[in-house]
């Protein structure tokens, strides 16, 4: 059977926004990392609501204690349809000063779901108390542990993961916006334009990004609310970040300016933005998110470095940075290891964004590439 | 003065807040709080020395340790037995520093910081006046270069140094206004312009500073030796002047010899970037009740090392014999598992601070919508108020401390209980009236208060985190103050800058620990309660501080309130009255519970004693803090390890 002969009806006449999709679906692992993607995106955008605690509240009862496991048998093996956690019975040793938390079978906390608790501030808009999940008043659940000071390491996640994920987001975009327009002006342009943008991202380059990075984030004032931090250290990462996309970005529009089709838009008397636009901005699109795709893990894996050195996000702010900033130190690794998960979560989330950048390389271009 | 102090100890009776923290003193050999005994008190005759020396000794390097020894040594009772000699301890630089080498000031103090017990100097008279202070010193003491400890060295520092004018250019007190004498080799007199009743506080705490040996540095004066030629060596070996080459060999600042030789013992060899050796002295000029001469230990080995992390690894898993100055009240647990697997033993014993945390607002800041703030006592109060000091204490201190406001440790003779409790209960609603009745109210409806004309009000607390767990417990702190409006951000700094921004009157607020709370230091340097200090522990009235010692002309006038505190201090240290004194030093501190010039914590907390199974001789118990030395009353030079 022939290939030709293989491709069905309905294919042959498919926009190429289908055939994308339809390639990218065929790319299992980006696929999968692409759901996990939404649900992350979906669950740190509506935080408020998954997370059933402030990220700043803080359990006095329950200062380092350990993961609560859900049951569905309790301690006399009774099957319970709704599950539940148990309390902790704290006991300090005498002998070791550990807190050592152990289950007190007479505290059973069962979940409830989709339901009253503690009061939030939905977005800074309006005051609300629905979580998915929670406990009732004077019950507690932390489902990931709890930090020294008792504040509940799950709900950190998923707040951290707000600040960490969407800073990711936006600093790409900022970074796209840059790169594509230097590298654009560049590319086009040529002369003196081209040998300035490229002598400036020669320095740029030039300078190892970490202490640049250091220096820069010194730079912003300390008395700066934790959202003007937040948005400078955005700024922060891009301004150093475009550099790359604007040089591939250039190399592009170098190339591509003798392309027949460029020379033939351009004979049959199409205006320049009708050409960039139209022309030569779709054929490398591809390009653009892939480059897209996979930056928006360096940035986060900047921020949370920046943060874990101590010189990015702060508290009262919750990142995965500024968690794990809190996680380093030798008594974590043999004491209180759940204060590690929101490593877990960043090494997740890069994975998947690799994964969704891979998939999208060979689907942006579905015409082409391997088969 | 001692006996006056031992009687006024007999005189305060416990009360409930002492006993969380108090150490009974039968916990020590009854001869560490007593003067120390000497050889012929206690009928020793013979005396033996480390083999490793008697080795040096036949080769001829050294003499008989006859002669090394004074005719009659002092006697130290070891902790536990009489030890082994031989082994090189490991430690921490910081431990090399403050904790494993003895320290030998002129007199020196019990653990409990309550009495002054000869040490060098003997014997020691005051003039009727407390203006003549005449001490006489013990025979036959020696440097570890083998030259004779004699006056001269008790009076080279006052002399040649403080009153120099290129080491010290602006001279100050006491030193500026009193006389040094030499009577003889072994007697000498300080006499003062004012009544210095307290200065033997200064000695027994401090002096194994102001023990110079003089014969050793005076090649490296430039009073005494070849003025160009000491330039041209101080050049060479890196220094811009002769007097930082002289501090830097005097105070053991350097890699390589020159170093200059001591009396404590153990000597400092030479560093590398990442360790510091020391040997033992071979003058040392104590023994154990059977006659060894001390240390037991032949040499130390001290690891460089910044990083508390690497520090609390380290120890916890046995790589030092000894570890007490950078070990951390949180890690309790980590150093208790290491007992199991890395052949350590952790001591509690007690952090020797009347808070750990002193939190000091600026009152003489560059701001003045700030300045009015602090100023008004409502403010402070609501700061102190809005603390939850037994959550504090259950989280951070695993409930073995003692929350209370800074002030005076409870066995002190200045001490009464209101002191400890005045506004250290947790009442957030009070704070929060407070603060409404100065009109620091959100207007702005983010759930954070503003400055009475609608301004954002952001505070910035910045200090250094070191001794003690200073980081996590304002992190609680300012929870707790978030949770009554008010919106603080903590910076952490690095001791260079906590050191400028501090002196440099930068700082909004800062934090140390109250240490300086025993019956010594209290009386002398009541930083937390006086104006009286410019350092890197306070950034708090500097500007006070600057009026006060410039009588007038620089700085700025304090309040009324402020002179009056000042002034029952200046009289404190002058009275020769005991009695008068406790009744000064009791106004200062109630005045500090009624207007809260500095807001407390918790005191009296754990402190982790890391201590390998091979070390022995460390006492079970102890007082831990600046007050007493760190180690320096349980005589590390008796401590051994186990071959």
């Amino acid at each position: 059977m022939s290939e030709a002969a293989a491709i069905p009806a309905e294919l042959a006449e498919a926009s190429s926004a289908r055939l994308t999709w339809l390639r990218f679906k065929r790319h299992r692992l980006a696929l999968w990392a692409a759901g996990f993607l939404l649900v992350s995106y979906i669950v740190v955008g509506l935080c408020e609501f998954f997370a059933p605690y402030d990220p700043n509240w803080r359990n006095p009862r329950a200062i380092f204690a350990p993961p609560q496991e859900i049951h569905f048998f309790d301690h006399e093996g009774n099957f319970h349809l709704r599950p539940f956690v148990y309390g902790y019975e704290l006991n300090i040793n005498p002998e070791t000063w550990v807190r050592e938390y152990t289950e007190d079978p007479s505290r059973r906390y069962p979940l409830k779901f989709f339901s009253v608790g503690q009061e939030y501030e939905f977005w800074n808009l309006f005051n609300a108390n629905l979580h998915l999940v929670t406990v009732e008043d004077g019950q507690y659940m932390h489902l990931f542990g709890t930090d020294a000071l008792g504040r509940d390491i799950f709900s950190r996640v998923i707040y951290g993961g707000r600040v960490s994920m969407s800073l990711g987001l936006i600093g790409v975009v900022l970074t796209l916006f840059l790169g594509i327009l230097f590298g654009g002006l560049a590319g086009y342009l040529g002369g003196w334009v081209d040998s300035l943008v490229q002598r400036a991202i020669e320095v740029i380059q030039s300078i190892p990004t970490l202490p640049l990075w250091m220096a820069m984030s010194a730079a912003l004032p300390p008395h700066w609310s934790p959202i003007g931090i937040y948005f400078g250290l955005t700024v922060i990462l891009s301004f150093i970040m475009w550099t790359g996309l604007a040089r591939e970005v250039r190399g592009r529009f170098l190339a591509m300016r003798k392309e027949d089709f460029v020379v033939a838009a351009r004979l049959l008397g199409a205006s320049q933005m009708r050409i960039i636009f139209k022309h030569m901005l779709p054929s490398f699109t591809s390009h653009i998110i892939t480059i897209a795709t996979l930056a928006i893990p360096g940035m986060i894996l900047a921020e949370t470095a920046l943060s874990f050195l101590g010189i990015g996000l702060r508290p009262p702010v919750v990142s995965w940075g500024v968690l794990l900033q809190q996680a380093q130190n030798y008594q974590v690794i043999v004491l209180t290891p759940w204060l590690l998960i929101p490593g877990l979560f960043v090494i997740l989330v890069v994975i998947a964004f690799n994964l969704v950048g891979d998939g999208m390389r060979d689907a942006a271009d579905p015409y082409g590439g391997r088969h | 003065m001692t006996r006056l102090i031992l009687i006024f100890h007999l005189i305060v009776t416990s009360t409930a807040y002492v006993s969380a923290s108090e150490i009974p003193t039968d916990s020590w050999p009854v001869s560490w709080s007593e003067p120390a005994k000497t050889a012929s008190e206690l009928n020793l005759t013979v005396f033996r020395q480390a083999p490793s020396l008697k080795a040096r000794v036949e080769s001829g390097e050294l003499p008989p340790l006859a002669k090394r020894l004074p005719n009659d040594p002092v006697v130290l009772e070891p902790f536990d037995r009489i030890g082994q000699y031989g082994g090189t301890a490991r430690v921490f630089h910081s431990d090399s520093l403050w904790s494993i080498n003895s320290t030998e000031p002129f007199m020196t103090i019990d653990a409990a910081a309550g009495q002054i017990l000869p040490n060098v100097v003997k014997r020691w008279e005051y003039s009727d006046d407390s203006k003549v202070l005449t001490m006489y010193l013990r025979r036959g003491v020696k440097w570890s270069d083998g030259s004779d400890l004699t006056a001269d060295d008790f009076v080279f520092l006052h002399q040649h140094m403080m009153l120099n004018k290129e080491i010290t250019p602006v001279p100050y007190p006491p030193w500026r206004d009193m006389k040094s004498i030499k009577l003889d080799d072994y007697s000498f007199r300080f006499e003062f312009e004012k009544p210095s009743p307290l200065f033997i506080n200064t000695l027994g705490q401090l002096s194994d500073f102001f023990i110079i040996p003089s014969r050793f540095m005076r090649q490296f004066h430039a009073d005494f030796t070849d003025r160009e030629k000491l330039i041209e060596r101080a050049r060479e070996a890196g220094y811009i002047s002769w007097m930082a080459y002289f501090n830097s060999i005097l105070r053991w600042q350097r890699n390589d010899p020159p170093l200059a030789p001591t009396i404590s013992a153990y000597q400092l060899t030479h560093k590398t970037p990442t360790t510091e050796y020391y040997v033992r002295n071979p003058y040392y000029w104590k023994v154990d009740t059977e006659g060894n001469q001390l240390p037991y230990i032949d040499a130390v080995r001290a690891d460089i090392i910044e990083s508390a992390e690497v520090m609390a690894a380290k120890a916890a898993t046995g790589q030092v014999d000894f570890a007490g100055f950078p070990t951390r009240t949180q890690d309790f647990p980590l150093y208790k598992l290491g007992e199991k697997s890395a052949g350590i033993t952790t001591l509690q014993w007690s952090r020797m601070t009347g808070s750990d945390i002193v939190i000091m607002p600026n009152f003489t800041i560059e701001d003045d919508r700030l300045r009015k703030l602090y100023w008004d006592s409502r403010f402070r109060k609501a700061l102190s108020l809005a603390i939850n000091r037994d959550e504090m204490n259950n989280i951070i201190y695993f409930g073995r401390g003692v929350p209370r406001q800074v002030t005076v440790n409870p066995s002190s003779v200045y001490f009464e209980p209101e002191f400890a409790r005045a506004y250290a209960d947790y009442h957030p609603e009070r704070a929060r009236e407070l603060l409404t009745d100065m009109g620091v109210v959100d207007l702005d409806g983010d759930g954070l208060r503003n400055y009475p004309d609608g301004d954002e009000l952001v505070l910035t607390v910045e200090f250094l985190d070191s001794e003690g767990p200073k980081a996590i417990s304002m992190e609680l702190v300012i929870a707790y103050w978030r949770e009554v409006g008010l919106d603080m951000r903590l910076k952490l700094v690095d001791p260079a800058l906590q050191q400028s921004r501090a002196t440099g009157n930068l700082m909004q607020m800062t934090v140390w620990h109250a240490d300086r709370t025993s019956d010594i230091l209290f009386p002398i340097e009541p930083f937390w309660f006086v104006p009286m200090h410019l350092g890197w522990e306070e950034a708090h009235w500097n500007l006070w501080v600057t009026w006060f010692r410039s009588d007038g002309e620089e700085g700025e006038q304090p309040p009324d309130e402020i002179i009056q505190l000042r002034e029952w201090w200046d009289e404190m240290i002058l009275t020769p009255n005991p009695a008068r004194r406790i009744e000064l030093g009791k106004n200062i501190l109630r005045s500090n519970a009624e207007n809260l010039w500095s807001i407390g914590t918790v005191g009296l907390g754990p402190q982790p004693i890391v201590v390998s199974k091979r070390l022995k001789n460390v006492p079970t118990q102890g007082y831990w803090g600046w007050d007493n030395r760190f180690a320096m009353t349980y005589h590390p030079a008796t401590w051994y390890l186990e071959q």
